[in-house]
């Protein structure tokens, strides 16, 4: 039976370097490794042409080519006699192949040195598969994923309308449906220029409030681009990642920084934009210990699984928003003498609560505002549509994502244990729950 | 013109390094392979490369019809390639092509494992069957490091 392209798929991962050879119009032979091959149908592939200039030269010249391609899995290598056919310098085709550069040559390590200039397109008329002195080991055997169980995640996230349980859902379908055990959430914080971890399964610390800023790394390209990233194999780099972390989570109280959840064995990593209506609200972001852990069908599948969240949050902003005014009950007195001092930074709306950093941003200036109403009428109870309206004019992005703040907040004060709480008492409201007699300090910076 | 390996270039060929070749039929078309195994000879100026004609029979058909060769070392630690072009021809294999092609494979192995790529993935691009020797008389050797250097000449030219 002849090879297509089809059944290569593990070559395309820009794990193990491809090899191109060419010639030039009087013969000469050049070889050089190429970092990527992009199957673009069932005849032809792209190539990154962030080539040498001879290898270029050559192609316009003898437009004969052949390359071998290695399975990311098994080893395996084959052979692809090409024949170049046109260039490609702009379009989605173009920019598909410079994200996957540049994922891929970020896990080299060489990200600063490839860049994309054009892609190649060239026509395949022969595979053939290499002989290999020892018998190859075969690719770990994955079930396919269960689209009766894919429906359920999404009916799950979509009978949602608390931006926690959107969340929630949406991890939980991640775990289950694709048997992932580490994942993020990052919601957008236009206000800050970056990403905020607003839902974490399977780390060691959650991470919960740690920042990702715009454009950074996968999570920012994935964003920046609304297209999935995804890199396969990270066995160069996560030497470099293991000694990070810890040291941070040590310092938050000093730096007000959370630090950002790490799986120090991580393999592959996956980002996934969460975009409603063409916009990109949060990222999914994904690791896994094994190599190539991500496949087609995985990506297909998790998109179909953020887009149904972005959905549902932006819904559940919206009927948070309609929600009517309502006199809510005022608040029982603090039940005991016990001092809380809460610290409030105005540079960044960091809030400390006895000396534990909890959050910064638009959540730290939620917190301030529920405490300054609360020592000023005595209310413990407040919906979210008037915390719209009292902090729309400083952050008009505060619209589009209150429910997603008050979330993190929320998070943020539950995992530090914290004297005051934030409980959600129905659609649109909040209590603000404090262990003891409340004191607010605007820190002198 | 022939050209001369350099001490810089002598050293590199010291570190553990992989290898892959190309030579072009009459009619143009490349063929591609991977070398197992290499030796500077006294000169200088000619390597023996070794390679696998079971896995590569092109290659080796290809050497035999027009001797136009390229073949590229790279140190997979730091990227650190240069290749080298010119003429070869066939050499009979002897003892020592099969001892260098076993170093070779042991270091490169060795190399790659240790920069996290399984060796069961390493395994099947490595072997010495039906091994020859494609004696290069080296004409060109050009910077094929990723960077502002790469395509740049290297080595010295003999007098």
């Amino acid at each position: 039976m002849s090879l297509r392209l089809f059944d290569l798929s593990a070559c395309f991962e820009g794990v193990i370097p491809s090899i191109i050879a060419t010639a030039s119009a009087d013969g000469t032979p050049n070889i050089s490794y190429l970092s990527h091959v992009v199957r673009v149908d069932d005849d032809h592939v792209a190539l990154s042409n962030q080539f040498f200039a001879k290898t270029a030269a050559n192609i316009r010249a003898n437009t004969q080519v052949t390359l071998i391609l290695v399975d990311g899995f098994t080893g395996d290598q084959f052979l692809l006699d090409i024949e170049f056919v046109r260039s490609v310098d702009i379009g989605p085709l173009f920019d598909k192949i410079a994200l996957q550069l540049k994922a891929s040559s970020a896990q080299v390590g060489m990200s600063e040195v490839m860049r994309l200039r054009s892609a190649d397109i060239f026509r395949v008329h022969r595979i053939e598969k290499v002989p290999s002195p020892v018998p190859t080991t075969p690719a770990p055997s994955r079930e396919p994923i269960s689209l009766p169980a894919l429906a359920e995640a999404i009916r799950a996230i979509e009978g949602q309308v608390e931006a926690d349980e959107i969340i929630d859902n949406l991890l939980c379908g991640v775990r289950h449906v694709l048997g992932y055990r580490h994942a993020l959430v990052l919601i957008r914080d236009g206000d800050r220029g970056c990403w905020v971890t607003t839902g974490s399964i399977g780390y060691e610390h959650s991470g919960l409030g740690s920042e990702i800023a715009s454009g950074d790394g996968l999570i920012g390209a994935a964003a920046a681009s609304r297209q999935t990233i995804k890199v396969n194999d990270m066995s160069r780099l996560r030497r470099f990642g293991e000694a990070i972390g810890t040291e941070a989570e040590m310092s938050e109280d000093a730096t007000r920084v959370v630090a950002f959840p790490r799986l120090p064995l991580a393999m592959s990593q996956i980002a996934v934009p969460m975009a409603a209506r063409g916009a990109v609200t949060g990222v999914l972001f994904i690791e896994s210990v094994e190599r190539l852990a991500f496949r087609e069908e995985d990506e297909a599948a998790l998109e179909i699984l953020a887009g149904q969240a972005a959905s549902a949050l932006r819904v559940g902003e919206q009927a948070a928003v309609a929600q009517a005014a309502q006199v809510l009950p005022a608040l029982r007195p603090a039940s005991d003498g016990r001092e809380i001092r809460v610290v409030h930074h105005r540079v960044d709306d960091s809030v400390f609560v006895d000396g534990t950093y909890i959050v910064k941003g638009v959540a730290g200036a939620l917190l301030c505002l529920m405490l300054q109403w609360h020592l000023k009428d005595g209310r413990d109870a407040f919906t979210n549509r008037e915390m719209r309206l009292a902090l729309g004019g400083r952050t008009p992005e505060i619209k589009d994502n209150l429910e997603t703040r008050l979330l993190l907040l929320r998070r943020r004060l539950e995992e530090k244990q914290a004297p005051i709480q934030i409980v959600r008492i129905g659609r649109g409201r909040v209590r603000l729950q404090a262990g003891g007699r409340l004191t607010i300090d605007a820190a002198r910076e | 013109m022939a050209v001369r390996l350099d001490d810089k270039l002598l050293e590199f060929f010291k570190r553990p390094l992989m290898c892959i070749i190309a030579a072009a039929s009459a009619a143009g078309r490349p063929s591609v392979g991977r070398g197992v195994g290499f030796d500077v000879l006294d000169d200088k100026e000619t390597l023996d490369v070794v390679f696998s004609a079971w896995q590569w029979p092109r290659l080796e058909a290809d050497i035999r019809q027009t001797g136009r060769i390229a073949a590229t070392f790279v140190s997979p630690s730091d990227y650190v390639s240069f290749q080298l072009k010119g003429n070869a021809t066939l050499q009979d294999t002897a003892a020592r092509d099969l001892d260098h092609a076993e170093r070779f494979i042991m270091a490169a192995t060795e190399e790659l494992a240790s920069l996290g790529v399984p060796r069961s993935i390493i395994a099947p691009w490595l072997t010495a069957r039906e091994a020859r020797v494609a004696r290069i008389a080296v004409r060109e050797i050009y910077v094929q490091t990723p960077g502002p250097l790469a395509g740049m000449l290297a080595g010295a030219r003999s007098q």
